[in-house]
Order: C-alpha cells, then sequence, then structure tokens
C-alpha cells in the first residue's frame, strides 16, 4: 500500500492535541490495514482495484491559501496562465457538463473554458471551492452567526477541538484512520444557537486530470448548535481525461445540538476511473433531525458510508440515496443507524439502477440498544438491473436488544417491467425512451425525498442524465 | 469403559423433560483427537479403507482450519482434545432384531416417547432409527421398507451393506473442505441414518431419526445421507434431545440431501437438546452443517425446522437449486429463552433456471436470550427468472433479549425476482388485554399469540411432530412473562 502511506509535510505538526490525533491516526490504519473480501463491513466492494502504488499525495497548501484569503485575491488562479487542462481528440468535452452533441461552447473564441470557471450550482447558495481536494480561497459573506473556516483555521483558533476527530471512531473504520493521518484540508462549519441560514451552503470539489493520480483527504466538520437549521450540499466534481485515476477519502464529522436540523445533501460525480470513499458520522441531541440524500453517480469504487448515532430522546434521522451506474464500477451504499435513546426514529430509503458490468452494494444496518423503546427504524433499499452482466449485492441488517421497538427493512430487486415496456410502446414512445421514462420515475421516488425543490431539480438533472 | 451416574439434581426449575441419564455400560474412546482416534473408530465400525481415507483426510484439513467466529455467538473455547469422539452403548453382539437390544435402551426411548417396538406404533406410520451417542441402536420397518426397495438404515450398515450408493453421494453436497465443524465431522462421525428412495417410489411412511446423547463428555457427529431418485418422495423427520449436565456437550452433524429429477424431499426436524439452565450453565453446542442439492429438473426440497433447544445453535439449512425448475423451501420457528443463543437461517443459491425458493423464518426470543436470522439469496448469472421470497419476522419477550436479522441478497440475474422482508416487534399490549379480558391468564396469552405466529410455518410439520412441536413451545417459553 505504498501509495497511501507515506510522509508529507503537513501543516500543524507543532501542535500536539491535534498532531497526536493525526499519529493516532497513522497507527490505527496500520493496524487496521485495507479492508480485505474477508472484512465484513467490505465483503462486497472488493479493493483490488485502488490501485494505490502511484497515487501521489500533495503537499501542504494552508500557508498559501491563507495568504491569498488574506490578499482576497481573484480566486482563478492558474500558474501557467492557460487553462491547464488537455484537450484530447476523441474524448470530447471536458468541462464536466453533459451537453447535446453539439452544444459545447466551451472553445469557441472569446468563450472562457469552462474548466478555468469556477462551476456553480443553479441555485442561490453559499459556494466554497476545492480544487483536487484543497481549498480555494476566499470564502463567501455568511450571515452573521454562521461561521466557516478553513479545518486548520479551526485548529489553530481552537474552536474544532471540542469535536474533531471524536465523532468518527478510527478503530472502525480503516479510511477514516488514513484520513486522520493526513488531517489538514476540509471546512469547520458552525451555526450558532437557533440561526436558520437562509441559503444552502455548499462545498465543490472540483478535480482537473493532471500527469499524476493523486489522493486526496478532505475533513469536514460541521456543528449545529441548539436550534440552528442549515443545508449542507456537498458536490464531488470531475473534468479533464477519463482515464484520470485520483483517490477522494472524505470524512464528514457531524453534530447536531438538541433541536437543530441539519439537511445534507451530496452528489458523487467523480471520474469513471477514480475512487471516492466518504464516511459521514452524525451525533444527535435531543429533538434534533438530521436528513442526508446522497446520488452517486460516478467512480470506479464509490463508497458513501453514513453512521448516525440517535444519542438523545426524539432525535429522528432520515438517510436516503440513490445511485445508477453502468460500466465497471463498484458503488456502495452503506448505513448504519444506531438507536441508543428511547423514541428516536430512522427511515431510509435507496434505490438504484445498476447497468453495464456494474455493481451495486447496499449495506443497511439498524442497531438498537437495550433500554431504547419505543423506538422505529425503516429501511427499504430496492434496485434495477438493466443488464445480464450487471450484479446487485445487499446486506440489510436489524440488530435488535429492546422488546418494545417497531422495526422493519426490505428489499427487492427486478428488472424493468416488460408490460410496463410494451404499454408505452404501443402508445408510440420508442423502447429506449421508455427505459428511460420507467428509470427516472424508478429514481424520483428517491429524489422526492429532497425538500428543498432546487436542490432536487438540480440533483433530478444528474440522476436522469443517461450515463455515457 | 465407564457407567454414568446422574450428575446434577434439577433445581432450577426448568421443564426439560428428557434430562435423565440412562445408566448403561458404554464403550468409548479415550479422550483427544488424533490420528489414532480416527483409525480407531473407522476400527471400530469396520470400516472400508476408502472410508478412512476420506476420514484421514478430512483431519489433515481441519488442522489447517480457524473456528469461524462470524456468528453472533459467545460461547466458551471449545477445547477439541477434551472430548471423548466414540461413544457407543456396549452390546455383546449386534443385534438382528428388536428383541435382541438391551432393555435398558429400550425403556430410554420409551421414556422419550419413540417406542421401538413396531407393533405398538400406529399402524405403520413412522419407521425409526434410533441414534444413542455414537451408535444406530435400531431401526423399524425395514423389512417393510426393503419391499419397495427403500433403504432405510444407519450409515455404517449402509457403508458395509450399499458401499458403492455411498461412497457416490458422501460428501457430493458437503465436501470436507466446506467449513469447519463439516471438516470435523467428516473426519470423526460415527453414526446417522441413510436413506435411498429408487426411482418412482413414493415412500409409504415417515421416515424419522432419533439421536440421544447420553455419554459425559463425548461429541455427537452423526452423517444423514438422503438420496431421492427419479420422480420419488420421502418424508423425514428428525428428533434430539439429551441429558441435563453441568458442562456443555458439542454436536456437530452433517445433513446431506440429494434429490433428483421431479423428486421431493421434506426434511422435517424438532431439536431439543438440552437448552442449559436459567443462568445458561450447560447445554448442547450444536453446529450443524445442513444441505440439499436439488440436482434434477423439477426436483423439491424443503426444510422445516422447529429449534427449542441448544445452549448454541449454528444451523444453515440450504438449498443448491441446479436443475432447472427446481424450488427450495425453508421454513423455522427459533425459540430461545434465559440464555440461549442461536445464529440460524438458510442459503438458497439459485443456479439453474426458473427456481423458486421461499423463507419463511419465525423467531422468538425470550428471558437472556439472543437469536440471529442469518441467510443468503444468491443468483448465479445462469439462474434466468429465479424468483425469491423472503420473510423474517421476530418477537420479542422482556427487554433483556435480543433479535437481529442479516439476510444477504446477491443478484446477479437481471430477469430474477427478489424480494426480503422483515419485521421485530414484541406481543402487542393490546393483544394481551385482549385476551386477559376474556379470562385467558397472562401465560396462556402469550402461548396462544406465539402460536398464532408460528402458524405458518408449523402447518408445514407432519402432523405427529406438530403436536408434540406446539408442546415444546408452551414449555420453552414458561416463565418468560411477568
Amino acid at each position: 500500500m505504498g501509495g497511501l502511506v507515506q510522509k508529507v509535510k503537513l501543516f500543524g505538526e507543532y501542535i500536539p492535541w491535534f498532531q497526536s490525533m493525526r499519529d493516532k491516526g497513522a497507527i490505527a490504519f496500520d493496524e487496521l490495514g485495507l479492508p480485505t473480501p474477508k472484512t465484513e463491513a467490505w465483503k462486497y466492494t472488493k479493493l483490488r482495484d485502488l490501485n494505490t502504488d502511484d497515487l501521489v499525495i500533495e503537499p501542504s497548501n494552508f500557508l498559501a491559501e491563507m495568504r491569498v484569503a488574506a490578499e482576497e485575491a481573484c480566486g482563478c488562479h492558474h500558474e501557467d496562465g492557460g487553462c491547464g487542462c488537455h484537450h484530447h481528440h476523441g474524448e470530447g468535452c471536458c468541462c464536466g457538463h453533459h451537453h447535446e452533441e453539439g452544444e459545447c461552447h466551451c472553445h469557441e473564441e472569446g468563450h472562457v473554458c469552462e474548466c478555468q470557471q469556477k462551476l456553480h450550482v443553479p441555485f442561490e447558495a453559499y459556494v466554497i471551492h476545492f480544487e483536487k481536494g484543497k481549498m480555494i480561497p476566499p470564502f463567501p459573506d455568511f450571515p452573521r452567526g454562521v461561521e466557516v473556516m478553513n479545518l486548520m483555521e479551526a485548529v489553530l483558533t481552537e474552536d474544532a477541538k471540542e469535536y474533531l476527530g471524536k465523532v468518527v471512531d478510527i478503530k472502525l473504520h480503516p479510511f477514516a484512520a488514513l484520513n486522520n493521518a493526513y488531517m489538514e484540508e476540509g471546512i469547520y462549519l458552525c451555526v450558532h444557537k437557533n440561526v436558520k441560514v437562509d441559503k444552502p451552503i455548499v462545498l465543490i470539489n472540483h478535480t482537473k486530470s493532471g500527469e499524476e493520480n493523486i489522493f486526496f483527504n478532505i475533513r469536514n466538520l460541521v456543528v449545529l448548535e441548539q436550534g440552528a437549521e442549515a443545508e449542507f450540499v456537498e458536490w464531488y466534481n470531475y473534468t479533464g481525461a477519463v482515464k484520470s485515476r485520483y483517490f477522494a477519502n472524505v470524512v464528514n464529522e457531524i453534530v447536531l445540538g438538541k433541536n437543530a436540523k441539519l439537511s445534507h445533501y451530496k452528489l458523487q460525480d467523480e471520474a469513471f476511473k477514480a475512487n471516492h470513499i466518504a464516511l459521514s458520522v452524525v451525533k444527535q441531541k435531543a429533538d434534533s433531525n438530521y436528513h442526508n440524500f446522497c446520488l452517486q453517480r460516478g467512480a470506479n469504487i464509490g463508497r458513501n458510508e453514513v453512521k448516525v448515532l440517535l444519542n438523545d430522546e426524539n432525535a429522528s434521522a432520515e438517510v436516503d440515496a440513490a445511485y445508477i451506474m453502468s460500466g465497471w464500477a463498484t458503488l456502495d451504499t452503506t448505513t448504519d443507524i444506531l438507536h441508543l435513546s428511547p423514541r428516536t426514529y430512522s427511515s431510509q430509503l435507496v434505490k438504484g439502477v445498476v447497468g453495464g458490468e456494474a455493481k451495486g452494494v447496499f449495506q443497511g444496518k439498524i442497531h438498537i440498544a437495550q433500554d431504547a423503546v419505543q423506538t422505529e427504524g425503516n429501511q427499504l433499499h430496492r434496485a434495477l438491473l438493466l443488464s445480464d452482466t450487471a450484479e446487485i449485492d445487499v446486506k440489510p441488517e436489524l440488530e435488535i436488544f429492546a422488546d418494545d421497538v417497531k422495526c422493519s427493512h426490505g428489499a427487492a430487486s427486478g428488472e424493468l417491467d416488460e408490460n410496463q415496456l410494451f404499454y408505452m410502446q404501443s402508445r408510440g414512445i420508442g423502447r429506449e425512451e421508455a427505459k428511460q421514462i420507467l428509470i427516472d420515475a424508478y429514481l424520483n421516488e428517491a429524489l422526492d425525498k429532497v425538500k428543498n425543490p432546487e436542490i432536487r431539480a438540480w440533483l433530478s438533472d444528474y440522476a436522469h442524465a443517461p450515463q455515457e | 469403559m465407564n457407567s454414568q451416574k446422574p450428575e446434577i439434581i434439577d433445581e432450577s426449575g426448568d421443564k426439560y423433560k428428557y434430562g435423565f441419564v440412562t445408566d448403561i455400560a458404554a464403550d468409548s474412546a479415550p479422550k483427544g483427537l488424533n490420528e489414532d482416534i480416527i483409525r480407531f473408530i473407522s476400527q471400530k465400525k469396520g470400516e472400508p479403507d476408502w472410508l478412512l481415507e476420506f476420514r484421514l483426510k478430512a483431519y489433515e484439513f481441519w488442522k489447517t482450519m480457524k473456528e469461524p467466529t462470524w456468528a453472533k455467538l459467545n460461547y466458551d473455547k471449545i477445547d477439541y482434545q477434551d472430548l471423548s469422539y466414540y461413544s457407543a452403548p456396549k452390546q455383546k453382539v449386534t443385534p438382528k432384531s428388536l428383541d435382541e437390544v438391551d432393555p435398558e435402551l429400550l425403556q430410554t426411548y420409551e421414556k422419550l416417547g419413540i417406542p421401538l417396538k413396531e407393533q405398538e406404533v400406529l399402524a405403520g406410520v413412522v419407521a425409526v432409527d434410533a441414534v444413542f451417542d455414537s451408535v444406530s441402536v435400531a431401526t423399524t420397518y425395514r423389512q417393510k421398507l426393503a419391499e419397495q426397495g427403500i433403504i432405510f438404515c444407519s450409515i455404517s450398515e449402509a457403508v458395509k451393506e450399499h458401499p458403492d450408493l455411498v461412497k457416490q453421494y458422501l460428501g457430493s453436497v458437503v465436501p470436507y473442505t466446506d467449513n469447519f465443524f463439516a471438516c470435523l465431522n467428516s473426519a470423526v462421525f460415527t453414526d446417522g441414518s441413510f436413506v435411498y428412495i429408487p426411482k418412482g417410489i413414493r415412500c409409504p411412511m415417515e421416515l424419522s431419526t432419533y439421536f440421544r446423547i447420553n455419554a459425559k463428555n463425548t461429541g455427537q457427529f452423526e452423517r444423514t445421507l438422503i438420496v431421492a431418485d427419479d420422480e420419488s418422495y420421502v418424508s423425514y423427520l428428525e428428533g434430539c434431545t439429551a441429558p441435563q449436565r453441568d458442562e456443555n456437550q458439542l454436536h456437530a452433524a452433517i445433513v446431506e440431501i440429494v434429490v433428483n429429477k421431479n423428486a421431493e424431499v421434506k426434511y422435517s426436524t424438532v431439536q431439543n437438546w438440552y437448552p442449559g439452565d436459567k443462568d445458561g450453565k450447560g447445554g448442547v453446542y450444536n453446529f450443524v452443517t445442513k444441505r440439499a442439492a436439488c440436482r434434477g429438473e423439477n426436483s423439491k426440497v424443503s426444510w422445516t425446522q422447529v429449534e427449542t433447544g441448544s445452549a448454541v445453535t449454528w444451523k444453515y439449512p440450504s438449498c443448491v437449486l441446479q436443475g432447472d425448475n427446481s424450488s427450495g423451501e425453508f421454513y423455522s420457528v427459533a425459540i430461545t429463552n434465559n440464555h440461549q443463543q442461536a445464529d440460524t437461517g438458510t442459503k438458497m443459491i439459485h443456479i439453474g433456471k426458473n427456481t423458486t425458493s421461499k423463507i419463511i423464518s419465525k423467531g422468538i426470543s425470550a428471558g437472556f436470550s439472543n437469536q440471529t436470522y442469518r441467510g443468503l439469496v444468491r443468483v448465479a448469472p445462469k439462474a434466468d427468472n429465479a424468483r425469491n421470497y423472503s420473510q423474517c419476522d421476530s418477537l420479542l419477550i422482556g427487554s433483556h433479549c435480543g433479535s437481529h436479522t442479516v439476510p444477504y441478497v446477491e443478484n446477479r440475474n437481471k430477469t430474477a425476482k427478489l424480494e426480503h422482508e422483515a419485521t421485530t416487534s414484541k406481543i402487542s399490549d393490546e393483544q394481551l388485554f385482549y385476551c386477559e379480558q376474556r379470562g385467558i391468564g397472562e401465560e396462556e396469552a402469550v402461548s396462544l399469540i406465539v402460536n398464532g405466529f408460528c402458524k405458518e410455518v408449523m402447518q408445514h410439520l407432519p402432523m405427529e411432530f406438530a403436536i408434540e412441536a406446539a408442546k415444546l413451545i408452551n414449555i420453552s417459553l414458561e416463565g418468560s412473562v411477568g
């Protein structure tokens, strides 16, 4: 695993409480090692394609970021002045958007190549830009009561000290341990007591292909104080040659205070040969509500794991997801909902569409601790297989130690209904189009869980775009 | 040689009525497991060389294996060298008829409610093979069955009398490399039943094996092999009990079933090994590998199990659906009370086209017990139109027990339709109140509700078994309410 464990100069080595977390992470990863097919939590997601040997970790960028932030520079930095990305013949447009044929304008005269521009989302938002796992200053102006910093800044000011590294248990998650070892980039987001953020906060990580296959770690810490409300969106995006084989390792630590409410959305749209492994761990206090929706459509190995600890009474969580895939990809959705107190509620809906030679994985677990009575936990996973070579592996798990509970899970998989296709064909809709309509409708059930209509529309566009 | 006396007096108030010990002289192998012991067993049973070789190969392989730890079970490490791998009631000569069987043994089975005297049985409904510790002591109705060409005897006899059949099928469904406990069994198995149903024959009566562990510090390793040839049918029952002892007894069995074209096998188990006392002391460790191979077209296998006993249960009756249009069914009721632990479920491997499988699992946990349903449904790339329906329901009684569900679903064929559902709940207060209001006591009400909860499975049991099983369920749950 030469590529994953490297010596890199990172900022903050002189801060003992922080550096010790990095050290512990390195030790824990060394002990745990990469998961093998025998590792139960990784039973179906085989990591042999991870190919970590030639991964490169870029050195610390923190001081440079700080300087730029201080200068309030324009935010458009291309050292060589050019666009930096190479357009090869036959590889199509690299700008990351999905155009109808012939509609791409980014090479016309007078038009700035889109990969030189910053990406934007089609809705009002506070946008924070990352490139290849490194923050691109400056931050947008946040309203009063919302504190956003570079993670290292929050380490320096000790704002992050209370929760950083204390939500996720690195002994259980090898990639989180690895993330600890390289902890530097990421954001610290804190919403103060009773503050309701007016617009979604969006983190865009944009990766452009380069010569090297880079490995980057992002660690975000999100704290919502009592009664606070926010929407947090993560978008992992890619432009450049399809061949690029980078590795993104993301860990989010989320703490919700009493009565706080967080909607957490994610779009994973990485390069088809890239690997993306993410873990979000959420700790919830009484009466808080957490909603997570993740759409995965890119990456070679893509794993989105969400672990929710419902620590106090009346906390509730909804963890929904959708995935759509083709090619040789493995997309893994793993959830672990721990009901640790009485009267806690959770629901999950995951829907997937698997084509090509791809493999969809769903592992969902509901754990109910002893005494966590009068809890309710529901889970449903449904998958659609489009091709003869597609595969779907499902492991929904219930672990219940209390008697007065209501728990259920369901899992189903199958192909498109011939009768429905026939019905539409008999009304003059072509077979391919009819298929697309059915797939869209299939995914819509999960997408409907996204409460913000603008974000839903944005995600729907990606969910419904035919895959290349 | 050692004769045994009852060692503990039952003061726990448990209602395990099969907890007595038969005082009978026994031939036992010394403790420990090594090549010599395997040779000793093989020699004792007068086995041919090929079987000894099979055992030794298994033993060599077993030495390289590690005991699995993935099950949600928590038990003291088993010292495989501290067990005796062979124990047989001493008999001067091999009995030719029931009259020659030791009366003490006959009495034991009478006490257990297993009539071995043919005339006493309800006119020919059940034929019984009685296995006591490591040997089969009697098989009834052999003559009558033989008239139709059905072979029903102990596996040791089958090795001698029908070596070709045994050689052809032994280990063909569960190879000795399969898992730790199956491998151990392959090395040291002592007895069990062998059934062969020839082409086109419907077995006229239920066949049954009754297993009893008696001797102290022995493991029971039985091996059952059932072969149903084309267009045949058999219904097979299995029951088991053991005396109440302070230490844990080991039971590691293998059941192999081969089902050919258009044949059907129904296998029912009522497992009632000693579950240990109220504080979880003693009880049988039950590690069983059961597997059926549906080799022919339209073949059918159905597993029905009622699991009430054992301190630890590790058991996954499986169906390998190789033949086109073959079908597998699994109906299970598992009840755990006090400190019992059960990790049980099934595997349905769809290989042939149009194969169907159905899983109905009902789990009831009470007291401090823990129960896990662990199942696998796998659809191979060529299993077009495979169909599976799984339903796992759990009922929890009391706030200290646990119930877990771990189904694995692996689908590699787009035309397959797979459904899985699971629910967990407790007995609702409304239901209890309704019963109590009508003058039904709390315990009786619980048993009424539990029986209703299990009904879907119970109706798949043969009649004689269903009555016994319903009684067992009530006994198992006694003391779990209030």
